[in-house]
């Protein structure tokens, strides 16, 4: 007898539909497995065995073979393991395969039957074009994201079995958490002083600039950057969906209603290597570091200790948006879109500011800025030194604006920013720029001079114009005044030019 | 036809092209026999049955004498000559009669000195002014406005065209354009270093003198800058030290004044600034204080009057900008503090602090603001 089931398996980020077919035959008894499956996916074989004996389900003592189809899809991991074992009940003639000819199967077995959760839900479900699909309890709110199919959900094979028979009823999915547990974003109003990084950040926020953020230790700078993403507008259905798409592809904890709402802030350590944070590795392709901050931030701690190499594979994918990795067999896309802070001191000792406080050898300290290659500093439009804040302002003060405050302007921004047809004002080049940029005289006359005096490069000034048009929306003002890009080009100081000009 | 005999000055040339020749050595040497019996005893060892000379060369005498043997066989002494006639480099020995008179009867001079430009300059009076090269904005204001106005005053400039206080020294001389400046460096005379320094280096060239004990080609090793720093010290009849950390040349330079007896200035700076720690250590040793050109002068012996008075020439800032410089003071300031300080929204702020800058009252670096004292550049 004949089974063909419908599956899906993961290649990166994305779900690609696998059709499982069982063939039962009389001979000696045996099973194999054919089609491209991976080491996890061929254990497949032990899983689904142990799993027919412990549900009291007898394993048929004939020849099978199972075929993953299409063959050349590497199929990686244990999300066959399910529709695998239904196609020998189905090829063992245990259930009619009428059954079964528009139902999806996706979860992983353990040896007890119990079926399991697997990663990347989200896109195999995607992936599938059947009126039902069958995944573990655990996967239903995840499953049921897309809202395209009827989700069922069975706990173990034998219950599995008995409600695709119609001897009960199928099991109702666990109960939805009625709230999200909160999840702590920390406040603005939580840091003292810092008038031009708190300004900074909700320039960042508004307009989606890089910000690379300079200082001593215990300036603040790792502070101010976790604050970034409670800046940030909640994600929209369809950038929430794609998030979702990487995290659970990924296998990171998704929250109660399984959906990615709040932008991701992820925050490698330096060590990291460069496949994990691009993304990578070998056979199983998985989503990196800068994939699971999409449309979230990302934050690179001590930039300066992250390998050059490694900092360099950043340069494609904050250009783009996706990171293409290519391996000899598969060759696929992973969405990056993220917004990038970097924080690193000054020089090696860490106090090189402000001027002629270090005690570094010049040399060293222009090997240390050398770390950050000009193309990777060039991606960053907003660059401040960020000093310790005055004693004063730590201890007393009034309080200080909070998040709440912040975000309902950064929302006013993007919403004004989605009408030029970009997400941010970062994404405005050439004559969308202009378009949306237009500049008073006046501005015009303090770009000139910062030309003319060589502080900006003329890639510099498109990137100076976007930022100050992203203080204009802030402020509500169509066109660029001098104040805006006066305050564009203070908050784009050449962080590491400490030396000084002679005549 | 033989070639025409080859000058003293040839042979002393070619010298110093032999590794490891240091000062003390190649003056072992020139003091012992003449330029060219000096050679033929370097190129056959047999300096070493001398012991005058076998002291001067020290520890590993033997290993030397081999090494020079090896090298002198490959040099060809005529060609060394003709490289630094066609160059244009005047070379100096204690013999020639444009060797700098004030080195004549130093404890250490140069057996050999490379110049370029006109050595005969070196005739009235010499002020050092020497400092580190990791320099603050006030440094290097200070540096620039004692080059202006002892130059002014018609004293010549001594410095070694480093980064920082020794480049902003020469800066000053050159645009006070009196008395011709004076530079002793540390590599060869067709090695400029610090690159950066390329116009500033040949316009001292053109106005004044470029001095090295360093044959052409050689790359600026760290053993010279001491060395040259002695010659620097002997040049002058003042050092001043505009700012210095405690370990640094400049402290070096300081040591080989007071081994000739030259008065030391040092210009005081603030306590808690890493680049006056030293010196501020020299002042707290007995070296004198500095406070503007006239000290130097009045130690030369020249009357303070002969100081000119400078015209400002930037253009007057406006009440509100002029608000914004005095709360910018004259430390470095951040922009946050700066706009605590000065009571103003940052994007006015930032506004003023763009006029000045284009204006050359203020210079900015990593975000930090300071003031810029001169008022030429």
């Amino acid at each position: 007898m004949l089974a063909s089931i419908r599956s899906a398996t993961l290649l990166g980020v994305d779900g690609h539909p696998v059709t499982v077919e069982v063939h039962v035959a009389v001979g000696l008894p045996s099973f194999t497995l054919v089609g491209l499956p991976d080491a996890a996916c061929r254990e497949a074989r032990e899983r689904v065995r142990a799993a027919f004996v412990s549900s009291g389900i007898g394993w048929p003592q004939k020849k099978i073979t199972v075929n993953l189809a299409p063959s050349v899809v590497r199929k990686v991991g244990s999300s066959l393991d399910l529709a695998i074992a239904v196609g020998v009940l189905v090829a063992s003639d245990a259930i009619a395969a009428t059954l079964v000819d528009d139902v999806g199967f996706i979860g992983e077995l353990g040896l007890d039957g119990t079926i399991r959760r697997v990663p990347g839900v989200l896109s195999l479900v995607g992936a599938l074009d059947c009126s039902t699909v069958v995944v573990a309890p655990g996967a239903h709110a995840e499953a049921a994201l897309l809202s395209r199919h009827t989700v069922r959900v069975a706990g173990t094979l034998s219950e599995l079995l008995r409600s695709l028979m119609g001897d009960e009823p199928w099991s109702d999915p666990p109960p939805a958490p009625h709230e999200p547990p909160p999840i702590h974003v920390p406040d603005l109003a939580e840091v003292r002083g810092q008038p031009l990084a708190r300004f900074a950040l909700e320039v960042a926020a508004a307009g989606g600039h890089h910000v690379l953020l300079v200082g001593p230790p215990g300036a603040g700078k790792t502070m101010l950057a976790r604050r970034l993403p409670g800046l940030l507008p909640e994600l929209d259905d369809d950038a929430a969906l794609e998030a979702t798409r990487i995290h659970s592809a990924a296998g990171a904890a998704l929250d109660g209603l399984g959906l990615v709402r709040r932008p991701p802030f992820r925050a490698p350590h330096h060590g990291a290597s460069s496949a994990s944070l691009v993304g990578g590795g070998t056979g199983n392709i998985r989503p990196g570091e800068i994939s699971l901050a999409h449309r979230g931030v990302l934050f690179l701690d001590e930039l300066g200790e992250f390998s050059p190499v490694v900092l360099d594979a950043l340069r494609q994918p904050l250009e783009e948006g996706v990171v293409r990795v290519a391996r000899a067999a598969v060759r696929l896309e992973l969405p990056a879109r993220f917004l990038l802070v970097g924080a690193m001191n000054p020089c090696p000792c860490g106090e090189g500011s402000p001027p002629g406080t270090c005690h570094c050898a010049p040399a060293a300290r222009a090997r240390y800025a050398r770390r950050l290659s000009g193309p990777l500093l060039d991606r960053f439009d907003l660059r401040l030194d960020v000093a310790r804040p005055e004693v004063s302002r730590l201890l007393g003060g009034g309080a200080e604006e909070s998040s709440a405050c912040v975000a309902a302007r950064v929302l006013e921004v993007r919403e004004r920013t989605a009408a030029r047809g970009v997400r941010g004002n970062a994404e405005l080049h050439g004559t969308a720029l202009e378009e949306a940029a237009p500049l008073t005289d006046a501005a015009t006359n303090v770009l000139e001079s910062a030309l003319r005096a060589g502080w900006l490069s003329g890639r510099g000034v498109g990137r100076v114009r976007a930022v100050a048009r992203t203080i204009a929306d802030l402020r509500g003002d169509a066109r660029l005044d001098a104040e805006h890009v006066a305050l564009a080009l203070n908050l784009r100081s050449e962080v590491f030019r400490r030396e000084t000009r002679v005549a | 036809m033989s070639p025409a005999p080859l000058p003293p000055e040839a042979w002393s040339a070619a010298l110093t092209t032999l590794p490891a020749m240091g000062p003390a050595r190649l003056l072992g040497l020139l003091r012992r026999w003449r330029p060219e019996e000096a050679w033929h005893h370097v190129a056959d060892a047999s300096w070493l049955h001398d012991r005058e000379v076998a002291l001067a060369v020290g520890r590993d005498a033997g290993r030397m004498a081999e090494l020079w043997v090896a090298c002198a066989d490959t040099t060809d002494v005529a060609a060394v000559w003709q490289r630094h006639v066609d160059a244009g480099i005047g070379v100096l020995t204690l013999r020639s009669h444009s060797y700098p008179a004030p080195l004549l009867d130093d404890v250490e001079p140069p057996g050999v000195l490379f110049g370029r430009g006109d050595p005969d300059v070196i005739a009235g009076p010499r002020v050092a002014i020497v400092g580190t090269r990791d320099a603050s904005q006030y440094g290097l204001d200070l540096a620039y406005e004692l080059g202006r106005d002892l130059s002014a005053a018609g004293v010549a400039i001594v410095s070694g065209l480093a980064i920082g206080i020794d480049g902003a020294a020469h800066a000053g001389a050159l645009a006070a354009d009196t008395a011709p400046p004076i530079a002793v460096v540390g590599s060869g005379l067709d090695i400029v270093y610090p690159r950066k320094h390329q116009s500033l280096w040949r316009e001292v060239e053109r106005r004044g003198v470029v001095l090295s004990e360093a044959p052409l080609g050689a790359p600026p090793e760290k053993w010279r800058f001491p060395a040259r720093n002695r010659v620097i010290a002997a040049l002058a009849d003042v050092v001043v030290v505009v700012e210095s950390r405690e370990l640094g040349g400049s402290m070096h330079t300081v040591a080989e004044a007071q081994r000739r007896d030259r008065p030391v200035f040092a210009a005081p700076g603030p306590v808690r600034s890493a680049t006056s720690s030293g010196t501020n250590r020299l002042l707290r040793d007995g070296a004198q204080v500095l406070c503007d050109a006239s000290d130097v002068l009045l130690a030369l012996g020249l009357c303070a009057a002969l100081l000119r008075s400078v015209q400002e020439s930037r253009p007057e800032p406006s009440t509100e900008d002029a608000a914004v410089l005095d709360a910018v003071g004259w430390s470095p300031v951040s922009l946050d503090a700066l706009a605590a300080r000065a009571n103003r929204p940052l994007g006015a702020l930032a506004l003023s602090l763009d006029r000045l800058r284009a204006d050359g009252w203020l210079t900015e670096r990593g975000g930090w603001y300071e003031r810029i004292a001169r008022s030429d550049r």
